[in-house]
């Protein structure tokens, strides 16, 4: 086998991701754990870590593409069609089905590699569910029923979705260079601030890093695709992380291996399960773990395929558009993220009141109250 | 005399469950009264670490027996 571009990209990748799954695997780096903490216990610690991810890699981000070496404007996520539907519905469903099913992909993956076999199960179900999504028979419905509700920004005179793009739309100034640069460095500025205000982020060293490595990750995922990457006869994708449409890719090049390609993305997943493995194998915290009941196996394959489904449809999840669409400064990435914890923090409190007893369009109900209007929730 | 006032059984779930469990269990409790939890998910020890410090009730114990992990809270 003749070593191309895509087996350099691909390299460096793995070898990107195996960091990520040591040091997430390490310092407990979740989103839906963050939800969980700030939700049921004020605690905003671990959500500090994924929002000084998100800080970190629009600096990184936006310097690669401003000082013109990453083009991350070419990605997925920054076009002109602005798919409003699949960011809420898909973000909502995708934020469900983390909560069901123990944990985002990016954990889901860091699961695997330590042995827990729930996980395994979600990441099955959750390849399958993102696969039928992008090119099967759940594409029908995101085709016929998501899709119409993609607002073309082009048709609008709007260049692309970025932030300074639709300010400049909206309010009539041109998104020029020094535009761009301040809209980024307050984005970042306030990410990173925002996140750093939290005492439960300071105080915590495993938090300080997970946040700081995360970012710099993403940020050396744009230089690999998006600079080293750069081949005019062998051009690849430019990309950072990203973990449902790449777990969907993976299973189906596991098995059409012989007339298959790896790419970025496969690399990637493939990547943070050794390196969650070999952390496990080295901190000796390797455990089989199976399902304990009925139940616990129902929620389960309800999370992965919601995550898969929901994630292909609002085009990535906590890392893919959290992070890395977020860094490209996407409006849909903000939007995404947003409606992901928005679905994971209802989740919990319909759960919470489900064990009063309550029916479910009660529990509904007072859940949907208790999110809408946080500060009047009652415990 | 058992050291406990009310048990929680969370084993086999996994975060968020255990913690919303104790969450709910402690309200039906007076102060002073101790709840003991079982559970089976390693990340519930830093959890109810977590749980403790924030909501100051206080965890009087965090004891690994076998597969399982067990707590004490106490109200405050």
């Amino acid at each position: 086998m003749e070593f191309t571009n895509i087996h350099l990209v691909s390299a460096l990748g793995f070898a990107l991701a195996l960091i990520f799954g040591a040091v997430a695997n390490r310092t407990n780096f979740c989103t839906m754990g963050a939800v969980s903490d700030w939700v049921n216990m004020g605690l905003k610690g671990r959500f500090g870590a994924w929002v000084l991810a998100m800080g970190i890699a629009v600096a990184g981000a936006q310097v690669l593409e401003l000082t013109g070496l990453v083009d991350v404007g070419s990605s997925i996520y920054r076009t002109t069609s602005f798919g409003l539907g699949g960011y809420i519905i898909g973000g909502l469903l995708f934020g469900i089905g983390m909560t069901l099913g123990g944990g985002c992909g990016q954990r889901t993956l860091v699961r695997v590699g330590t042995g827990n076999l729930k996980s395994l199960v979600v990441l099955l179900i959750l390849a399958i569910s993102a696969y039928m999504t992008l090119r099967g028979l759940l594409a029908v419905v995101r085709v016929n029923a998501i899709e119409p509700m993609t607002i073309d920004l082009a048709g609008q005179g709007i260049a692309d979705q970025g932030v300074a793009s639709v300010l400049g739309g909206w309010f009539g100034f041109e998104a020029t260079q020094a535009v761009r640069w301040i809209v980024g460095l307050v984005i970042a500025g306030v990410l990173i601030l925002w996140a750093l205000r939290q005492e439960a982020l300071r105080e915590s060293r495993d938090n300080l890093a997970a946040g700081i490595v995360i970012g710099l990750l993403i940020t050396a995922a744009w230089f690999v695709t998006g600079y080293i990457g750069v081949d005019d006869f062998d051009p690849v994708p430019v990309e950072a992380m990203s973990f449902i449409a790449p777990t969907g890719n993976s299973l189906s090049y596991l098995m059409t291996y012989t007339g298959a390609t790896i790419n970025f993305g496969i690399a990637i997943v493939a990547g943070i399960i050794v390196g969650s493995f070999l952390y496990g194998l080295f901190s000796r915290t390797l455990a089989i773990e199976t399902f304990s009941d009925r139940n616990d196996m129902i929620n389960h394959l309800t999370g992965g395929l919601l995550m898969g489904f929901g994630g292909v449809l609002a085009l990535g999840c906590t890392v893919g558009q959290s992070i890395s669409g977020i860094s490209t400064l996407a409006l849909g990435s903000f939007i995404a993220a947003f409606f992901i914890v928005v679905g994971s923090a209802l989740t919990m409190r319909v759960q919470y009141h489900r064990m009063d007893d309550m029916s479910f369009f009660k529990a509904l109900g007072v859940g949907l109250a208790d999110v809408a209007m946080p500060w009047r929730m009652q415990d | 005399m058992s050291d406990f006032t009310k048990e929680l059984d969370a084993s086999g779930l996994n975060c968020p469950m255990p913690i919303l469990r104790a969450k709910k269990a402690l309200k039906d409790l007076q102060s002073g009264e101790i709840l003991r939890v079982i559970a089976t998910d390693p990340g519930s020890v830093k959890d109810f670490e977590a749980f403790a410090k924030q909501t100051g009730n206080e965890l009087l114990e965090s004891i690994e027996e076998g597969d399982s992990f067990v707590y004490r809270l106490k109200k405050s």
